[in-house]
């Protein structure tokens, strides 16, 4: 290619000038904002924005209504309400608190509160609301502390926990007692076996590989009592994934349950082809819907763990600490969990309220003979005492060493103890650059 | 995920697509005449050829069209069928739009695909323009450092997007771009890939031509705009559809640069269909079909201009 | 000219020139040789730059600078939330020790070498199966070109469903006999049947291509080798080939460039993680699974965009200088 021969032009140092002037700007860089103070005691007023994770499009009303209660509990106060879809938001939340555009109250769950109360964006609400804290199960509000911070980083908002669904027509035709189901890890794999060796390998009773919370459930201990390193490679955690590597060797559990996701293992025990899937109440209603005959047949059964205590999921909504109104910031993240709004929202969607009392409630403790309210009676009881397995530092990048070593070991690439031993050191790692 | 690996390809379409018109003069002529069924040196084609032909065309019709076809079966499906039977059935028995009303019902679809068209029109505008303006430059105009411009359009072209994605938010917060369309539509206003697909285009036009103009006193806008842009005609359709493409499909960016949910475009917005506590797939079939359905229409509109070369080189002579 | 924007140039410069070797002296001297109109040129030289200023600003400032400050990251261990310090080639040493790293250039280069040279004959075979003008022939070379335009997340979407273990291919495969594959559970087959579906949605828009290309393939050519007794497969491979040798070039390196970067197709069959222990991570995926989420390593994950940027760059200059020695 030719290129003109025209000597130096002074229009090209015309243009990087310009376009220098254009980027320089940019390269300064806008901490923005340095917010505001911790003190919420002040005067409820100001406009603040709420972000919550993935629920408008079917709790529109709810919000705006709680939303209007507020504003008229505090005239002087304005809440924006934005919702974020299902995907992403953890981008999303990193994309906003790095640029200083993260809104005032937010919808988080324990491990996206962690990184932001090491970074110094979440309040901490021990300083400034430690008064509230009596209102909420006290399971609930130590699940959004971070192991080597004081404080505590969120309020607790709502609770999930669900039974174990299984297939009663998968479990007769293996010849199970179908009104039998397991109740111990030692009754789930000799079942899960009988299941596989019946079926000739067509139907697996289990569909997903063990996570970290089932690791805890398994009575594993994950990690020290000072959050500096991880546990689960003890004998106990070796000794659990023995156990599935045999299931997984005769097809006792499902030959895609290593690049399972939560959807798709989901859609095999609707299509019938694994005999058992943890759920929740919410599940029934999708079973009657997408797959009548699996409706007909289905079991239902408590979780099973050695600990005693069930797995839940907590979300949480945490406060800002750069937002310029932290007294009305505060209050409308208290009024969102407290426990008349919370009550009114687990009557809307099968979800449990995480402030003390609301469980006794009839609404959870008196039966009227539906499945659904047996469920949700059942999972208010067993949330007493369950616990958050997943510890608050456990990463995304965490999730996916354990899985891919869980992997490792159920193929037989590695033995259970030298794949745990890896995921260890790669999460300890992984931890102290954190 | 914001660059569609389609993008790429694009450059390449164009190289080849605007070399039809020079060179389809030395095409011998009639060929058309000669009957339809007609291979490329006139004479007919065996009858069983043709039946061979038509095989291989449906098998491949089969493969091309085949799983959109069943998307939009599952999107028709009732709610009392079960859409995971063993095996799957293909039609639905009881045909029923309600799914499409029950996406209008669940989230505000029509204000999303609207801030979405918003976004894919303005694109498809910036991009035509920009990219047409800069390819015309590096193609045509003789300046020092146009080899370095080049350059810098090819290097921008080869840039792992996935690894900038919050740099280039934080440049757009510093703008104070963030949570407006503008921010969306910014950084893929004018892709490296289209400029350089124009520049190849232009490249590929006689001078002749703009010196005949140049001759009777036409000054650079106007051979510009009356010569060399009518003349790359096909290459700005190529490059229409897929910035629309790319704007229409995108995700992430938005996503990170949006926070107010009015201004949600449709790829965000048929997020919120995978609910937290249930998620229907005839309502995400449903969904995904209104998300398909404008690029095909608009591709249905613009096949004229795609295919125009090939067709002129094989009519005119 | 050695520089990567000469290169390509070149070869945009030669695509231009049109598929047509019986043309001497194709490639960049032509280009250059083109019989150049000094007037023109002269006038020519008054506004460039404000035609190439829109496109260079944007490009700079939303691209090229957010990667500048991508380099200077991969010296850093910054993370999401956490500002950096320089640790020199610390992230790049690391890259060299991890598993995954090297896992995901395996499966990345492997994705080249497959996905280019399906892309660069299949859809020659099926520009030629729909060239003839016979009736009904714009409906075909419509659909084949669905694929292109529709979205990667529905397409991605739509192959789960038919890949799974009951879905529509295993149901078809059962009922000839053939038995159940795995395609969504084993870790090659994962990696191939993405490899499959890039091919799929790449087969019509290289059609189009190659179509063009024909168009310009002179008739006298192919009348010749019939009249030597060439049957269609001779045919092809001493008349068609050679005359659209030059838009192959540009097809491959494109393509390359692209697989080499490929996530979605990846991304949405094997799963976030990366199929079974993470086998079929790409160099991207890896790149969007350390760098992103709050805890994301941005440090590391910059120092892989960086790995990522210089094989790209290094496998358009490897096309081009693959095609110059064919050339000379």
């Amino acid at each position: 290619m030719r290129h003109s021969r025209i000597s130096r032009s002074p229009r090209r140092a015309v243009a990087a000038a310009a376009l220098a002037a254009v980027m320089l700007p940019l390269s300064a860089c806008g901490g923005g904002d340095e917010g505001g103070s911790s003190d919420a005691s002040g005067k409820v007023e100001g406009e603040i924005t709420f972000q919550t994770w993935n629920l408008k499009a079917n709790f529109k009303s709810y919000f705006e209504g709680l939303i209007d209660d507020f504003e008229k509990k505090y005239p002087d106060a304005k809440v924006k309400w934005v919702d974020q879809p299902g995907e992403g938001y953890a981008d999303k939340i990193s994309a906003d608190a790095a640029g200083g555009t993260l809104p005032d109250v937010v919808n988080v769950s324990p491990d996206l509160v962690a990184p932001l109360a090491k970074a110094g964006i979440a309040l901490d609400l021990d300083k400034s609301a430690g008064k509230y804290e009596k209102e909420y199960l006290p399971g609930a509000w130590k699940s959004h502390q971070v192991p080597g911070l004081e404080g505590t980083y969120a309020f607790p908002w709502y609770l999930n926990t669900g039974p174990l669904f299984y297939n009663k027509r998968l479990f007769k035709d293996a010849g199970l007692d179908a009104d039998k189901p397991p109740k111990t890890y030692d009754e789930l794999f000799a079942d899960a076996e009988e299941l596989a060796d019946k079926s000739k390998g067509k139907v697996a009773t289990l569909a997903n590989v063990p996570t970290v919370e089932d690791f805890g459930r398994y009575g594993v201990p994950l990690m020290n009592k000072e959050g500096t390193g991880f546990t689960f490679n003890d004998k106990k955690g070796v000794e659990l994934l023995t156990k599935y590597k045999k299931l997984y060797d005769v097809k006792a559990l499902d030959g895609q349950a290593l690049t399972a996701t939560p959807e798709s293992t989901g859609k095999k025990f609707l299509t019938e082809a694994v005999a058992m899937n943890p759920g929740s109440a919410l599940d029934l209603e999708k079973f009657k819907k997408d797959a009548p005959r699996l409706y007909q047949n289905i079991g239902i059964t408590p979780q099973i763990s050695s600990t005693g205590k069930d797995n839940m999921y907590v979300m949480g909504v945490m406060v800002n600490t750069r937002t310029k109104r932290t007294p009305a910031a505060v209050a409308f993240a208290h009024f969102v969990t407290d426990a008349q709004r919370q009550m009114s929202f687990a009557k809307k969607v099968a979800i449990f309220p995480s402030t003390k009392g609301s469980l006794d409630d009839p609404y959870f403790t008196k039966a009227d003979g539906s499945d659904v309210a047996r469920v949700r009676i059942a999972a208010a009881k067993s949330l007493k005492t369950a616990v958050n397995y997943t510890p608050v530092l456990f990463s995304e990048q965490m999730k996916i060493e354990l899985r891919n070593a869980v992997a490792r070991a159920l193929q037989g690439k590695q033995s259970p103890k030298e794949a745990l031993d890896n995921a260890v050191k790669a999460c300890d790692r992984l931890l102290k650059q954190s | 995920m914001r660059t569609q690996p389609t993008d790429d390809a694009a450059s390449a379409a164009v190289a080849a697509r605007e070399e039809t018109p020079r060179k389809s003069r030395t095409k011998p002529a009639a060929r058309s005449r000669r009957g339809r069924v007609a291979d490329e040196n006139g004479r007919r084609m065996p009858l069983w050829e043709l039946a061979l032909r038509y095989t291989l065309l449906l098998v491949m019709l089969a493969l091309m069209i085949g799983p959109f076809l069943w998307q939009l079966s599952t999107s028709l499906k009732g709610p009392h069928e079960n859409i995971f039977s063993s095996p799957p059935s293909f039609l639905p028995s009881d045909p029923t739009l309600h799914n499409y009303e029950r996406v209008a019902d669940t989230i505000p679809v029509w204000d999303y695909a609207l801030n979405s068209l918003k976004v894919a029109a303005a694109n498809v505008f910036t991009n035509c323009v920009g990219a047409a303006l800069a390819g015309y430059a590096l193609a045509r105009l003789r300046y020092r450092g146009r080899k370095a411009a080049t350059l810098v359009f090819i290097l921008a072209m080869l840039v792992p997007v996935e690894g900038i994605i919050i740099a280039q938010f934080t440049t757009m917060r510093d703008l104070e771009l963030n949570n407006t369309l503008i921010g969306v539509l910014l950084p893929g206003c004018i892709s490296a890939l289209n400029v350089l697909l124009m520049r190849n285009a232009f490249l590929n036009l006689p001078y002749e031509v703009e010196e005949a103009a140049f001759v009777d006193g036409a000054n650079v806008w106007q051979r510009f705009f009356r010569i060399a842009l009518p003349a790359v005609k096909g290459t700005l359709a190529v490059v229409a559809i897929f910035a629309f493409m790319g704007a229409w499909d995108d995700f992430l960016w938005p996503l990170i640069v949006l926070s107010d949910p009015d201004k949600f475009t449709l790829t965000i917005g048929l997020n919120y269909l995978h609910g937290t506590f249930a998620n229907d797939e005839r309502l995400v079939a449903a969904g995904t079909v209104i998300a398909v359905l404008p690029l095909i229409v608009l591709f249905a509109c613009l096949q004229r201009y795609f295919f125009r070369g090939v067709g002129e080189g094989a009519v005119k002579g | 000219m050695k520089s990567p924007a000469a290169a390509a140039a070149r070869t945009a410069g030669r695509a231009a020139e049109g598929p047509a070797p019986q043309k001497s002296g194709t490639g960049p001297r032509a280009a250059a040789g083109r019989r150049p109109a000094r007037r023109i040129r002269r006038q020519l030289v008054t506004s460039p730059w404000l035609f190439a200023a829109p496109g260079l600003v944007i490009v700079g400032v939303f691209i090229l600078y957010p990667f500048v400050s991508t380099i200077i990251n991969s010296f850093t261990d910054k993370r999401q939330l956490v500002e950096g310090k320089y640790v020199g080639l610390a992230n790049f040493r690391e890259l060299l020790h991890d598993d995954m790293f090297w896992i995901g250039l395996r499966n990345s280069t492997l994705y080249v070498l497959v996905v280019v040279p399906a892309l660069v004959v299949l859809p020659l075979l099926l520009a030629l199966l729909v060239q003839k003008q016979i009736p009904g022939i714009t409906f075909f070379r419509s659909a084949f070109y669905t694929p292109v335009v529709a979205s990667i997340v529905v397409v991605g979407l739509i192959w789960v469903w038919m890949l799974d273990e009951r879905g529509l291919v295993n149901a078809v495969l059962e009922a000839v006999g053939a038995g159940k594959v795995g395609f969504l559970s084993d870790q090659w087959l994962l990696l191939f049947s993405a490899m499959g579906v890039t091919v799929w949605k790449g087969l019509g828009y290289y059609m189009i291509i190659y179509l063009a290309a024909l168009a310009n393939v002179p008739r006298e050519l192919h009348e010749a080798a019939a009249v030597d007794g060439a049957g269609p497969v001779r045919r092809f491979l001493s008349v068609t080939v050679p005359a659209v040798r030059s838009t192959m070039v540009l097809v491959a390196a494109l393509s390359s460039v692209a697989a080499f970067k490929v996530f979605s197709e990846v991304y949405l069959m094997a799963g976030p993680t990366g199929g079974p222990a993470g086998e079929d991570t790409t160099l991207v995926m890896l790149v969007q699974r350390t760098g992103t989420g709050l805890t994301g390593r941005v440090g590391y994950a910059s120092a892989i965009s960086v790995v990522i940027f210089v094989v790209t760059v290094a496998l358009m200059l490897l096309v081009l200088r693959a095609d110059r020695k064919e050339d000379a």
